[in-house]
């Protein structure tokens, strides 16, 4: 199951922009449980447009998409219900105030599972498990969304989502905008969740050093094409991501420049700072 | 006395908890200042303060000897700049050329002089070839260099910088830093906002604000001696300066590593 | 939504472009006036002909300007059949009765069917829409086989006719002289041709000024605000919020879960402007000044008095009945 992308193109004609290729010949095989993806690439580079063909909120130029058993492609079909992948895959925008519009946290994470005919009583269970599973309080529950600060209505609003008990859960730059420890504690939120639940969990950032430290896998995207799928490490052991766009974590870029002005042989590829002191004391005592 | 002074300033929204308590801090002219702070520490507000968009509770800004006041308001912009985080929700203009055109248009500045301006300025931040586009046709960072050339095109002295980088992807924000620090090699007072501590070492100085208040104001190379104050104020030392601390936590010495990290991170 | 033509300014070159905006703003007032006080369809035809020279004059794509009629396409249709059946007046030209019968129907609904298949080629959609028109009038005129359940007369008055074509070209004049104003003119120069021509008002107690920076600034956040509304629609979506599926009471809460997220991201962008405009020097009512001079020249003249005396050869066809 999961979810699988064959030759996946989506194009569109603007009057402006005139005929644009978002995505273009996308295969790739997403699995149900287990994984902590992060989808990275610069901006204008398709990210948001592969998200949103994960949950079919658009439907691909040509190609299919396959999710829980379900075939998306350009053409609707009748006999398909797109509403039920929805919950089967859930997509959290980049924005809450996109989704936030009820007058208590409580009612808002329950709009969700009520659309999809969840009893009341259900849904607020669901919505209080929710809460719960962002790292908030009970006391949230009967808060007005608009009066809580960015992070926290951030987190109501992954919470609305999570309230679905989607399979999978695809997150679009969650962290942008948050300060360094914002970011942290949200990306270890999304570890546990994925740890206790055995969801997957699909992240969009711009930032390589949350790659390096969190995820299982890591996704590239360039001008449209997947141009690198598989792990971290071995996307960073590259000599160069100047082709991807993009930079190197910034302990790998730290104990590279000190090997060129020491010319040491430390281990480059360490992931966080104490394990970058450990590699440099073991480097200078050789 | 500096060139903008900040005395003993409060500030509160209507029935809540004080924002910003007893803030002083003096900015000479050329400076560029880092204010840091972590979300929901009060430093957009100041920014706010310090235009005249919000009226202090108590305290005064003075800005070239003149008290920031209803009457003086108008004058005081024409000094002061600022660019905002959302590239989106400044952009005034149906095109770049009338974004440029907007502050001086509202100076009453002619249209001959104008158009020069327009060139010249729009040339400064890399955009000539975009004078006839429009906002949706730009990228995020592009509008902020707009931004920045509209402002210029005002001849402030000072600009601030209101998290300006925030919403932007990682190449656009060095690209727009770069921008910034020419700016300042010209001559312009620079005050920039933000909880990027990487952003704020290109500052000569740095102050971090903590619940409202200011906590530490020194020297970028005196606050870096301090890493408790950092986590104080919950921010995050950049990578190569949180090594150079880990190795010296139990005893061992490797000077010159050290001295190299700590010029690493001071990036001047 | 996207290729929604009206409104939308084409870069060019002909001498449309270079037109003072305040002269086209009142040309196409003027020549939409005498264009309603023309009387019959040769009068119609000849101003049609009139307007699509001045398309090939200012070199401007017709093929263009008819993609950019698509939209209202529906509503010239409309605005056919509506005087057909009503008009019943002159000489009749058809008079046939129309049968329900269970056959035709079965046809009916066969035939709108195949219709409806071969749409999806995508190409000749106006022509086969024309088809299915002309079939569904066969179906009903001649399949009168099996159980009735109803008819009816279709008659047809010359006047009917006449005034359908009528209508119609007459709508098409008026649309095409809108269209090349949009399609000629920045959304900035509009604004200003609008903001001078409005001047007058100051003494009534308007301020143009203040009106023009409205119009402009709202041009400037429609693509903002149709890119956003899309974006909350589909993460409203993501939580189960589909508008097509769903009960009424469900749509209704839908609706709401579209609207306040919109109200909301609208009003804090509203503060985020007036910041940024207030902080760039403006003060509402202010005298400013603006980088478009507005040239009333020589090719203005000429227009003018084009367009004067178009407004005059209307007005005596209509006074001496010409044609």
């Amino acid at each position: 199951m999961g979810i699988q992308f064959k030759e996946v193109n989506f194009s569109y004609t603007g009057v402006q922009k005139g005929f644009y290729e978002a995505i273009k010949d996308i295969s790739l095989t997403i699995q149900d449980k287990d994984e902590l993806i992060t989808l990275v690439g610069q901006t204008g580079s398709g990210k948001s447009t592969l998200a949103q063909h994960m949950n079919a909120l658009v439907f691909p130029t040509s190609g299919s998409v396959e999710i829980f058993g379900k075939l998306v492609t350009a053409k609707r079909n009748r006999k398909i219900k797109y509403n039920e992948i929805r919950q089967k895959v859930g997509l959290v925008f980049q924005f809450p105030e996109y989704q936030l519009f009820e007058e208590t946290v409580e009612k808002d994470i329950m709009f969700g599972p009520l659309n999809f005919h969840v009893p009341e009583i259900e849904a607020k269970e669901l919505a209080k498990k929710a809460l719960r599973m962002v790292g908030l309080s009970e006391s949230y529950l009967n808060r007005n969304p608009f009066n809580l600060s960015g992070g926290e209505k951030k987190r109501v609003s992954i919470a609305g989502i999570l309230a679905l008990d989607p399979q999978i859960l695809v997150l679009d730059e969650p962290t942008s905008g948050l300060d360094p420890r914002g970011k942290r504690q949200l990306m270890n939120l999304f570890k546990s969740i994925q740890m206790e639940t055995g969801k997957t969990i699909i992240v969009i950032t711009h930032d390589m050093d949350l790659v390096y430290e969190y995820a299982t896998r890591v996704l590239v995207l360039n001008a449209g094409c997947l141009v690198f799928d598989g792990t971290p490490d071995s996307l960073f052991k590259k000599p160069s991501l100047s082709e991807f766009h993009l930079d190197y974590p910034a302990t790998i870029r730290v104990l590279r420049e000190i090997n060129e002005r020491f010319h040491t042989q430390i281990d480059i590829y360490q992931k966080t700072v104490s394990d970058a002191t450990i590699a440099i004391k073991r480097g200078f005592k050789s | 006395m500096a060139y903008l002074d900040i005395e003993h300033l409060h500030f509160q929204y209507s029935s809540k908890r004080m924002v910003l308590k007893d803030i002083n801090l003096s900015i000479n002219k050329g400076e560029w200042i880092a204010i840091l702070g972590h979300n929901g520490s009060g430093k957009s507000t100041l920014a706010k303060l310090i235009v005249g968009l919000l009226s202090p509770k108590e305290g005064s800004i003075i800005i070239e000897g003149q008290k920031l006041s209803d009457e003086t308001v108008y004058d005081i912009r024409k000094k002061i700049g600022i660019v905002f985080q959302n590239p989106d929700n400044q952009f005034v203009g149906v095109t770049v050329r009338d974004d440029i055109a907007f502050g001086m248009e509202n100076l009453q500045i002619p249209a001959t002089e104008m158009l020069e301006k327009i060139d010249f300025y729009a040339q400064k931040v890399g955009m000539e070839q975009f004078l006839d586009k429009e906002p949706s046709q730009l990228s995020g960072g592009q509008k902020q260099r707009i931004a920045i050339a509209g402002i210029l095109a005002m001849q402030t002295d000072i600009i601030i910088f209101d998290e300006a980088t925030s919403m932007l992807d990682p190449g656009s924000r060095a690209e727009l830093m770069e921008y910034i620090k020419e700016l300042h090699r010209e001559g312009l007072t620079i005050i920039m906002i933000t909880h990027d501590i990487e952003e704020a070492l290109f500052a000569d100085r740095m102050i971090i604000l903590k619940s409202g208040e200011i906590y530490q104001d020194c020297e970028i190379s005196v606050a870096l001696r301090h890493p408790e104050w950092f986590e104080e104020a919950y921010l995050e030392l950049p990578t190569a300066m949180r090594i150079y601390y880990d190795l010296r936590q139990d005893g061992e010495t490797y000077q010159e590593l050290e001295e190299y990290l700590w010029e690493f991170s001071l990036k001047k | 939504m996207k290729n929604i033509i009206i409104g939308q300014y084409i870069p060019g070159t002909g001498f449309l472009y270079k037109l003072d905006p305040r002269t086209k703003i009142i040309a196409v007032l003027i020549l939409m006036v005498a264009v309603f006080l023309l009387k019959s369809i040769t009068q119609l035809m000849i101003a049609f002909g009139i307007a699509i020279i001045i398309l090939i004059i200012g070199k401007i794509s017709i093929v263009r300007v008819a993609r950019g009629l698509k939209p209202i396409f529906i509503l010239l249709v409309f605005t056919f059949v509506f005087q057909i059946f009503f008009n019943k007046e002159g000489t009749v030209w058809v008079d046939e009765t129309l049968t329900f019968s269970l056959v035709s129907l079965i046809v009916l609904v066969a035939w709108t069917i195949v219709w409806r298949l071969l749409t999806k080629l995508k190409k000749f959609k106006m022509m086969l829409f024309f088809l299915y028109i002309a079939g569904v009038y066969l179906i009903l005129r001649y399949l009168t086989y099996g159980t009735i359940f109803s008819t009816f007369n279709f008659v047809v008055h010359e006047k009917g006719v006449e005034m359908s074509i009528f209508v119609v070209i007459r709508l098409l004049i008026i649309i095409t002289l809108s269209t090349v104003l949009t399609l000629t003119t920045k959304p900035t120069d509009l604004t200003q041709g609008i903001e001078k021509l409005m001047r007058p008002l100051k003494y009534i107690g308007i301020s143009s000024d203040d009106f023009a920076l409205i119009i402009s600034i709202s041009l400037r956040y429609i693509p903002t605000i149709l890119d956003e509304a899309n974006k909350i629609m589909l993460a409203q979506a993501s939580r189960g919020a589909d508008i097509a599926e769903g009960k009424l009471k469900d749509k209704i809460k839908q609706i709401i879960s579209l609207l306040v997220p919109m109200f909301i991201i609208a009003f804090k962008r509203s503060e985020d402007l007036a910041d940024a405009m207030e902080s760039r020097n403006f003060v509402p009512g202010r005298e400013r000044t603006r980088i478009y001079d507005l040239h009333f020249g020589l090719l203005d003249l000429m227009v003018a008095l084009m367009t004067i005396g178009l407004l005059t050869g209307s007005i005596m066809a209509r006074v001496l009945w010409i044609g």
